[in-house]
């Protein structure tokens, strides 16, 4: 069974008024199904772009994506995106929650997207909100939320379609301590329940230590992946 | 802050170079509309007063006839009351072209011997050719240039059934006499137009001169003390103010409904500068942070939309020119068919009203964006700094833009019940009431999108039903395009109940087989006439019932009026009118034959007539009152016009002969073989003989041409509201990157995308189509109810022309649909990359 995502030598650069800025230097490596992978490094090493192109919404200059053995650069956008849409959940720092919508209906924007029957969505994302602690709270606007319980929208949102590949961007990032941690504790568990792959970019050593793995980014090469050893999530 | 405006446009248009060309075009059309009417209304009253100088010099006075012409023996009297310094004679008619339909020239005999003040028209060396060539005419150099005339070319002419020819004898610049006078206008010698055209001693008009020092208008007192009822004197600028009058409510419809393109265009810059605000609120927060006043901050978003505002006008004026251009064929033929005037030879753009396109330009732009830019300056600069949700406000305020714009048009119902009856512009108060009511229920119109079934898939309707929560942008052109509907809808019906009257109205009354008139009837009336021997071969088909008409345009109740002698006692002559309130039509046939008089429904209302009461009518010899009959409808001129039975006219008028006439054939006859049959046995006579079938489709004709100017306004109306359609889904493609680049990130395609903006369009264009259809037939009621009656003092029938309707409906939805094609594709190229940490 091919591995669930995988990079083959994947460079990429950015074009700047000073020339090309090259942000990912050949990196390799896989991620196999039901694992978690931190990706850790300083602001500028690649990190968010490296979950960009694994989420298939960058292609990388040269190198290979491979999303369940199917390379990425190689589909049509609208493969790509249909890809996207079946495989991968994605969390963002800033939660990017649709600011119209309800708590249960932003969970439903996958199926939405997709065209899911509306029931068994529904009944889905009363379960994953009632999951991640926010049972009764599905009608209420997101603005009324916190930042933790937006986070937790979120995802539920990315867990709505069962991807094999769950990808979160700085999860915690925007988030106080408190709220960071049972974030992060929610995203490695629902992943785990869920049997997701999970690989999220993190500043934070001891949030990293949570994963299976840890890939360190260094000036866009990958400078040492180890296995993280799955330690329980501490502030 | 002056030197930071233009650095601010700058990064304006370079940021949204298709947000602000569409302001700029919104802005240009609304120019485009009202000045290209104003033009047309200009050079309207241009072509009548260049003429009346052309041919009057700087006359101070004219004596003119108050029916038909006036006696030649006038002049020596006229020359000798004190204070004349000297007296022009003028003869005018109206000759049609022999072999080219539609080509006729305004003829005026003129002295050419005696003294003129002001330019001269012919040099002093053609004089003589002109007083002894027969038929000696000077023409405009453009006339003979279309016409391709030459000087010493031969023309055959027609006033009537008599005809003459003429000598091209001299080609003159009239533009650099009077640059706005008809270029049909021909000019000689008083008594070769007389000799030729059958008007020996009669006169249209004496120009006179006053002694230097003597008060025109004392003189024009003495001279009417003078001349008694003999003919009227009246100063060029009060013959003008007759024209205006006469043109009065013709110019107020096209004026309103061109003002309605700028209001259009002014939803345009507020949506853009309202969008424009919104994505800038972090700059000027940052502005008012260091130190900018709120004043300041207005005025910067002021001077933007005033260079916006300068930039749709240096578009508008041209592109106005040229719609007026485009358009005077159509609206000099409504001019010289149904009012009588000269027709638009050309227009001119003067200072006056290229200035008028400035500030309707600018000032539209500026009033436009008054209130987002008066909304940011009164934020303070930490509001300015932090995130809001402008949706939520928008949202919040649509039930009371709702109950506003119930308000709005509750008191404007109010104001015009209480005014209805005495003040002619009430109808128009009610219409901008419905025309303010309809854009402040569009944000509530779309709050019930929301409402619509949550779809399955992203598509279409989720881009619909989504547009109510979109409102800040989606409101704005929603209310334009629903104004402009509205507009539509409102014309639409009226013009399809003016049809259906009309149809009517010529069903009643256009009851003979055959029409005989002159090509110079409709303009020269009673100087067209039938000679006997047209009448006679009239007669001479078989079983023929002959009705004459003489017809002149005369004054009644104190106003230009048409009037018309007919034979009351013909069989059936009661079948050819149709009174109003249904009255018996032989009835007043009979009542006619007593002397009593029939008045036109426009007069009666003009003039406060009816039934019962007496008709001042300016006769030969004086003014008679004759008793009023009934009142009929009339919808082939808007001032007025009588019915008088041939032997009144006759005893009023003198003896003369009839300027039309109407065949009724035996039962079973065919009409056209009897216009043949007429053709064959008047050959080469200049006449217009014509059966039922193809008058009314003539008639029709000039019903459809009068409009014509009215379906430019409509379009340029939708196409303003088309142009905000497009720019209000640009502003949410451009604000709403961010929702647009996490539907990509969840697994959207962009044809899903497309279909999002797609829906949008159709939602908003659904809108304004159900909002504009509602405040349409609110217009259209008022078109029909209180505007044409009051002004024109036609009563109409409603009659909605559903097929026309429906065919505009699918038209206004694939125009949103057209003009969400842009906005779509351009939302459907945004990279998921786009997610930002601000972009929701």
């Amino acid at each position: 069974m091919p591995p669930v995502l995988a990079f083959r030598d994947v460079a990429r650069s950015y074009r700047t008024a000073g020339g090309e800025l090259p942000v990912l230097r050949g990196i390799s490596g896989e991620v196999p199904a039901g694992r978690a992978v931190a990706i850790t490094g300083r602001s500028g090493s690649g990190k968010s772009t490296l979950l960009h192109l694994a989420a298939g919404i960058d292609a990388p200059d040269s190198g290979e994506v491979l999303l369940l053995g199917r390379s990425l650069g190689r589909l049509s956008d609208r493969d790509r995106t249909l890809a996207r849409r079946e495989g991968i959940g994605l969390v963002f720092q800033f939660f990017h929650l649709l600011p119209h919508l309800t708590a249960e209906e932003n969970v439903l924007v996958p199926a939405l997207v997709a065209g899911d029957p509306p029931g068994p969505a529904r009944a889905r994302a009363r379960s994953l909100l009632a999951r991640v602690g926010l049972g009764g709270r599905g009608g209420d606007p997101v603005q009324k939320l916190s930042g933790g319980e937006m986070q937790r929208v979120a995802l539920c949102r990315a867990l709505l379609r069962r991807p094999t590949l769950l990808l979160a961007d700085e999860p915690t990032g925007n988030l106080d301590e408190a709220s960071g941690q049972v974030v992060m504790e929610l995203l490695l568990e629902v992943a785990r329940e869920e049997g997701s792959a999970l690989v999220y970019v993190t500043h934070s050593r001891e949030l990293a230590a949570a994963a299976d793995e840890v890939w360190t980014l260094h000036a866009g090469r990958l400078e040492a992946a180890r296995s993280g050893g799955a330690a329980p999530v501490a502030g | 802050m002056r030197q930071y405006l233009p650095r601010a446009v700058a990064k304006e248009v370079r940021g949204g170079k298709a947000l602000f060309l569409l302001a700029v075009a919104g802005v240009a059309l609304g120019v485009a509309s009202v000045l290209s009417i104003q033009l047309l209304d200009a050079s309207a009253l241009g072509a009548f007063s260049g003429t009346v100088k052309a041919v009057s010099g700087d006359a101070d006075l004219s004596v003119l006839p108050w029916a038909g012409a006036l006696d030649e023996a006038l002049l020596d009297e006229v020359l000798a009351v004190p204070g004349v310094a000297a007296a022009a004679p003028v003869f005018r008619a109206d000759v049609a072209v022999d072999g080219r339909p539609g080509v006729t020239l305004e003829l005026a005999g003129v002295d050419l011997v005696s003294p003129r003040k002001g330019p001269r028209l012919l040099d002093a060396g053609v004089l003589e050719a002109a007083l002894g060539t027969p038929g000696w005419v000077a023409v405009s150099s453009a006339w003979a240039a279309e016409q391709g005339w030459r000087a010493g070319d031969r023309i055959g002419v027609s006033l009537g059934s008599r005809r003459a020819t003429l000598v091209i004898g001299a080609i003159v610049e009239l533009e650099r006499v009077a640059p706005l006078a008809s270029r049909r206008l021909a000019i000689m010698d008083l008594a070769q137009a007389q000799g030729l055209l059958g008007g020996r001693g009669r006169l249209h008009e004496i120009a006179v001169r006053a002694t230097p020092g003597v008060s025109p208008d004392a003189l024009a007192e003495r001279l009417a003390a003078r001349l008694g009822g003999r003919g009227r004197v009246a100063t060029a600028a009060q013959r003008t103010v007759e024209a205006e009058g006469l043109l009065g409510a013709f110019r107020l419809n096209l004026t309103a409904l061109s003002l309605v393109s700028l209001l259009v265009g002014g939803f345009l810059v507020y949506a853009s500068v309202r969008a424009s605000v919104a994505r800038r609120r972090e700059e000027l927060g940052v502005l008012r942070a260091v130190g900018a006043t709120r004043a300041q901050v207005v005025g910067l978003v002021l001077g933007e939309a005033a260079v916006l505002g300068a930039l749709g006008t240096a578009a508008g004026i041209p592109l106005g020119w040229l719609a007026a251009r485009a358009n005077v064929a159509a609206v000099s033929g409504t001019v010289r068919n149904l009012y009588l005037l000269e027709g638009i030879e050309g227009i001119a753009l003067t200072p006056g009203l290229a200035l008028l396109g400035v500030v309707t330009g600018i000032g539209g732009a500026v009033a436009g964006a008054l209130w987002p830019a008066v909304d940011a300056g009164r934020t303070d600069p930490r509001a300015l700094l932090a995130s809001i949700s402008l949706e939520e406000r928008v949202g919040a305020g649509a039930a009371r833009l709702l109950a506003a714009g119930l308000a709005v048009l509750a008191a404007s119902a109010a104001i015009a019940a209480a005014t209805a009856r005495r003040w002619a512009p009430a109808g128009f108060v009610l219409a901008v009431g419905v025309l303010v009511a309809v854009p402040l229920a569009a944000p509530a119109a779309l709050r019930v999108l929301t409402r619509l079934p949550r779809p399955r898939r992203l598509g279409v309707r989720e881009g619909a039903r989504r547009l109510g929560t979109r409102l800040s942008a989606a409101a704005p052109a929603a209310g334009a395009l629903a104004v402009a509907v509205a507009m539509l809808v409102g014309v639409t019906v009226m013009v399809g109940s003016f049809r259906t009257t009309v149809v009517r109205w010529l069903d009643a009354t256009l009851r003979s087989d055959v029409y005989v008139s002159t090509p110079s009837w409709r303009r020269a009336r009673s100087e067209a006439t039938l000679g006997p021997e047209v009448i006679a071969a009239l007669r001479a088909l078989p079983g023929a019932t002959v009705a004459v008409m003489r017809q002149h345009a005369g004054f009644g109740a104190g106003r230009r009026i048409l009037v018309s002698g007919v034979d009351a006692a013909l069989p059936a002559a009661g079948r050819r009118v149709a009174l109003v309130g249904g009255g018996d039509g032989a009835a007043a046939m009979a009542a006619l034959r007593r002397g009593a008089v029939l008045v036109s429904e426009p007069l009666a209302r003009k003039a406060g007539l009816d039934a019962g009461s007496t008709l001042a009518l300016r006769a030969r010899d004086g003014e008679v009152t004759l008793p009023i009959a009934g009142v009929y409808r009339d919808y082939g001129t808007e001032g007025g016009a009588v019915l008088l039975d041939v032997a009144t006219y006759a005893r009023l008028y003198g003896p003369g002969l009839p300027s039309n006439a109407s065949v009724d054939l035996p039962r079973g006859a065919d009409p056209e073989a009897a216009v043949r049959a007429l053709r064959a046995a008047l050959p080469g006579a200049p006449l217009l003989i014509r059966s039922n079938r193809t008058l009314r489709g003539e008639v029709l004709a000039i019903f459809e041409q009068t409009f014509a100017i009215t379906r430019l306004l409509e379009a340029m109306g939708l196409l303003i509201a088309a142009a905000g359609v497009t720019l209000a889904l640009l502003v949410l493609a451009r604000e709403r990157r961010g929702e647009l680049a996490l539907y990509r990130a969840l697994g959207a395609t962009r044809g899903q995308l497309f279909r999002v903006f797609l829906g949008r369009g159709l939602a908003v264009g659904a809108a304004g189509l159900v909002l504009g259809a509602a405040g349409g037939w609110g217009l259209a009621l008022i078109l029909v109810k209180a505007v044409n009656p009051a002004f024109f003092g036609w009563t109409l029938e409603v009659a909605v022309p559903w097929a026309t309707l429906a065919g505009e409906a699918a038209a206004i939805l694939a125009a949103a649909a057209a003009a969400s094609l842009y906005p779509a594709v351009a939302a459907s190229a945004t990279p998921a990359q786009e997610l930002s940490r601000d972009a929701l």
